[in-house]
């Protein structure tokens, strides 16, 4: 079980990235990411929504909603240009704790064993 | 048994508790809850349980509320109305509104840009008019004494001039008073180098001007002036026209004919200062010639300026002050009052002699109200074709509801419309005001720079306000279609009455009254004013001012200058005074005659010419005879001091003015002062200390005239230069005031009736656009295009006549008001309110005319065809 800063940390890079592979709406997100995470993050659906509207206004992300024939209309949200470069930034972000990390954890390892 | 309906319902309705959600966000988390339900279901799970582990997974609200109000906290500032996503689309849905109605945007930005522009310049003159004197330091510490004088059956003479032994005195008696300083008005002959120039508007002073009045010298010190009494201060002008390279400091410069040292240059004096001071000699010159004057109580000949210590009580002061003369002056029939240096300039007392520099405040306020009249109008103009144009915005109004605009918004939206529309007016006026600005200071008799506008001090606080302006018309015009159009319902949007525009009609008429009204007594006012004007300048003086120059010659000279002139061709007479015809200020209470009660004290003016004088001026002799040149102790009187005086037979009485004088002849009353107070009694000594020389002329030659004078002049004062002067152009000059209202207000009206018809013209089109169908079917029914006539103007019409009939009364009674400030002035009569009227109506029949008989001589079948 990923804790809960953790995931409250996560959850930025997440919804960019997931939205960066196309528009979605907030359901559809939300699905994404337990899927993915086989579970293992715990989240409540709700707080998602206040974190999409705090990067709608960031303006990392944008939304309309979309009436088609034959479903319930949805909010969708979509990336933007400034959601993308802050992906960016964000992915080097963690491919540089992942690097400490796995650093760190490569020189520990045989301390341990011996 | 499990209602999923009923359990979605209740668990949205603790979203609705927390404020941070926006209906907008509750409806997409119900969307969540849908879908997982729908997801859950699918899988094999009931309602009940698909419903309880949905809202299980969605978690806590309140610490979701929490999260979603961190979001919001900025948004409750104006930013959140201010919206930029918004405003960019209220402003294009303005520039598109704008767009599509091309007309009534132009109409409007028309009437709005004459409105503003008339009111930026009314308030150039109203603030220019309002800060006189405003620059002295001490200006709320500052007085001038003034006198009412009381003399039996008259009315109070209210004079601006005191005796010399009363600003020492003051100082002397009371504590309060701080400062004193006497003024006297000086010209002088400066002469440097080659010419001679008579400098008018210098002053003779006490050295404590310089502490009281603020008088900043920027070269040279105040010091020497006590000391040494041929010194002088110049302003920088001055400065720079005598001693154009070097300082004057302790440079000498010759005034009328002696030498005097500059000690000291002074800032220009600012034009709204009611003193209009060039340069300063010191007072004590002026006791040194004339020492006897030092003492004196019983003339009064210059004006007095007192400082208060601060704090002082106006009232306090004044009771205690108020018998000073008379207290020092035996059979003193004169009170002193202070009257405040901010009240100089605008005030209201009529003082018999006073500083050239003088306003009217009446004048301020008929133009601050004119002004705001004409933005009203204005304002009205883009009320009305807002509201009479609601059809065509009933519908975006109903839609944006629809779908979930609020009335704040709309109301937003339609006051961000008419915001940008006075801005785009204030832009274009600004430019008017830049482009008319020479003409307005011609006719206001102002020097207003654009440069003001730029400074940055004014600069700026002219941007703010021209600002604040556009925003307030923009709110004041916007806000009634705002409100209305915003209160519209999406149903009733569908409805006739909104589709035509009918709604709001009746305010329409009463806006449209409320224009024409003014518009209306603004013309009344203009006839007034100009017919008024036209009787000062054609009425019987009492003697003829036309071709008339005259000169001031030096008095030992003034004789044989008249007898040389006297011989040239062209010249019909000449005659010498020892005044202006039309500015006799001299008046004494000492004179006696038979049958005076010698204990009444009657105030008589006099005045003195040679025995030329009148029959140059053309006056009439309405008994006796004129000056003959043998003539000595003789005297005539005017009508009015004959009836004072009591005497039938006046011919051969004799008065006492110290000596004895008999009266020869009875002269027809002139007015020898401005027609606004009545003819005074007058008497006219024959003398011959007189420097003032009248020359009438034959009109054919008046050009060859100014040359033969000029000749005899550089004969006889060769080192002085030639000043003439045309007595027509005086009453030009003392009824200017008069003919400058005349002028602005005829302007004004004539702008007040363009923004009303502008606005009639734009409502008449609009009728008549939503009337086409209906006057094409009429017209195939057979309608005649006079009937269609009467059908589209009628309502028009009937409310301008409303208008005269509410405008006349209104216009007799205020123009009745100002004529009472004329001691002669004409009737008002009522052909002048059929004129008016018959000048609006006529106007806006035209103006009305022009769409309908377009409209109605146009081929039904295009107005049948158009859709």
């Amino acid at each position: 079980m990923i804790s809960k800063n953790l995931t409250a940390a996560t959850t930025k890079p997440l919804i960019l990235g997931i939205l960066k592979q196309g528009k979605s709406y907030g359901y559809l997100i939300i699905s994404k990411i337990k899927e993915m995470s086989g579970g293992k993050m715990k989240w409540s659906d709700g707080m998602l929504y206040p974190v999409l509207h705090r990067l709608e206004k960031e303006g990392l992300i944008r939304s309309e909603w979309i009436m088609s024939d034959g479903s319930r209309p949805r909010k969708y949200y979509e990336i933007t240009e400034m959601g993308k470069q802050e992906l960016i930034v964000e992915r080097e972000q963690w491919v540089q704790i992942s690097s400490i990390l796995s650093q760190i954890w490569d020189t520990d390892l045989p301390i341990n064993t011996i | 048994m499990f209602d999923l309906e009923k359990s979605i319902k209740k668990w949205l309705k603790t979203f609705s508790k927390y404020r941070a959600f926006s209906h907008g966000s509750i409806r997409e988390m119900e969307l969540h809850l849908r879908d997982h339900i729908e997801d859950l279901t699918a899988k094999g799970l009931n309602e009940k349980d698909a419903f309880n582990k949905a809202v299980t997974e969605f978690g806590q609200i309140n610490s979701m509320a929490k999260e979603e109000f961190s979001n919001q906290i900025p948004k409750s500032t104006i930013i959140s109305i201010l919206n930029t996503a918004m405003i960019r689309n209220y402003f294009k849905i303005a520039t598109r509104n704008f767009w599509k109605n091309k007309f009534y945007a132009t109409v409007n930005i028309m009437g709005l840009t004459i409105g503003l522009s008339i009111v930026f310049l009314i308030s150039l003159f109203v603030t220019d008019e309002l800060s006189f004197d405003q620059f002295h330091a001490k200006q709320a510490q500052l007085y001038r004494v003034v006198e009412n004088q009381y003399y039996d059956g008259q009315p109070v003479f209210p004079v601006a001039v005191t005796p010399t032994a009363l600003a020492p005195s003051l100082k002397a008696e009371y504590p309060e008073i701080e400062n004193t300083t006497r003024l006297f008005f000086d010209n002088a002959i400066f002469e440097s180098g080659e010419s001679k120039i008579v400098e008018k508007s210098g002053i003779l002073a006490d050295k404590s001007i310089f502490e009281m009045l603020t008088l900043p010298l920027v070269d040279g010190s105040i010091e020497a002036f006590k000391e040494n009494l041929n010194a002088v201060i110049i302003d920088e002008e001055l400065a720079a026209k005598y001693f154009p390279e070097s300082s004057p400091i302790s440079k000498t410069i010759s005034l009328d004919d002696e030498e005097y040292v500059v000690i000291g240059v002074m800032q220009n004096v600012p034009n709204n200062s009611h003193l209009d001071i060039r340069y300063i000699r010191n007072f004590e010159k002026y006791l040194a010639q004339d020492p006897d004057r030092a003492n004196s109580w019983g003339s009064n000949w210059l004006y007095t300026y007192v400082e208060l210590t601060p704090d002082t009580d106006l009232n306090s002061i004044n009771e205690k002050i108020i018998g000073q003369i008379k207290a020092n002056n035996e059979g003193s029939v004169t009170d002193i009052y202070l009257q405040p240096m901010s009240d100089i300039y605008l005030g209201s007392v009529d003082f018999v002699v006073e500083v050239s520099q003088k306003g009217e405040m009446i004048y301020v306020r008929i133009f601050t109200v004119v002004a705001l009249f004409i933005l009203l109008i204005s304002c009205i103009n883009f009320m009305n074709m807002s509201t009479a144009q609601s059809a065509k915005r009933a519908k975006e109004v109903g839609l944006r509801k629809t779908v979930g605009g609020t009335r704040k918004q709309l109301v937003f939206q339609f006051l961000t419309e008419s915001v940008l529309l006075s801005f785009i007016a204030v832009i274009f006026s600004a430019a008017i005001v830049a482009v008319v600005l020479p003409y307005f200071n011609q006719l206001a008799n102002k020097q207003f720079e654009l440069s003001l506008l730029i400074n940055p001090v004014a600069g700026v606080s002219w941007g703010i306000g021209i600002i604040a302006i556009a925003l307030l018309t923009g709110l004041i015009a916007g806000s009634y279609p705002a409100i209305f159009l915003s209160s519209l319902s999406p149903v009733s949007s569908l409805k006739p009455d909104v589709v035509t525009g009918k709604q709001g009609s009746g305010l329409r008429k009463v806006l449209v009254v409320l224009q024409f009204v003014i518009s209306v007594v603004l013309i009344i006012g203009t006839v007034v004013i100009y017919k008024q004007l036209q009787f000062i300048q054609n009425t019987d003086l009492g003697y003829n001012k036309e071709n008339i120059i005259y000169l001031n010659v030096p008095q030992d000279q003034s004789e044989l200058f008249a007898n040389e002139l006297r011989v040239k061709t062209g010249i019909m007479g000449v005659g010498r005074g020892s005044n202006h015809p039309a500015y006799i200020m001299s008046s004494t209470s000492g004179i006696g005659w038979p049958g005076k009660n010698p204990e009444e004290t009657i105030l008589i003016h006099i005045t003195g010419v040679d025995e030329n004088y009148m029959s140059t001026m053309e006056m009439k002799m309405i008994d006796g005879r004129q000056f003959e040149h043998a003539d000595s102790a003789v005297v005539i009187i005017n009508e009015k001091a004959r009836e004072i005086m009591g005497l039938d037979n006046p011919i051969g009485q004799v008065i006492e003015r110290g000596e004895k004088y008999t009266i020869v002849g009875v002269v027809g009353d002139f007015n020898f002062k401005s027609v606004h107070v009545p003819i005074e009694p007058l008497m006219i000594f024959k003398t011959t200390e007189l420097r003032r020389v009248f020359i009438r002329y034959n009109a054919a030659n008046s050009n060859q005239i100014v040359a033969s004078i000029g000749e005899v002049w550089s004969n006889l004062v060769p080192d002085r230069e030639f000043d003439y002067y045309f007595l027509e152009d005086d009453f030009k000059n003392l009824y200017e005031a008069e003919q400058r209202t005349s002028q602005l207000s005829a302007y004004f009206a004539g702008l007040a009736i363009f923004i009303s018809c502008l606005g009639l013209f734009g409502l008449v089109s609009y009728a008549t656009e939503q009337r086409t169908k209906e006057v094409g079917i009429r017209k195939v029914l057979g309608a005649s295009i006079n009937d269609l006539f009467m059908l589209l103007t009628g309502d028009f019409t009937r409310l301008v006549i409303i208008s005269l009939f509410i405008s006349i009364p209104i216009g007799w009674y205020l123009m009745d008001k100002w004529l009472e400030g004329f001691a002669y002035h004409i009737e008002l009569s009522i052909w002048v309110f059929v004129f008016s009227g018959a000048v609006a109506l006529a106007i806006a029949l035209i103006t009305v005319s022009y769409q309908s008989i377009r409209a109605s001589i146009d081929n039904p079948v295009h107005a049948l065809r158009s859709e």
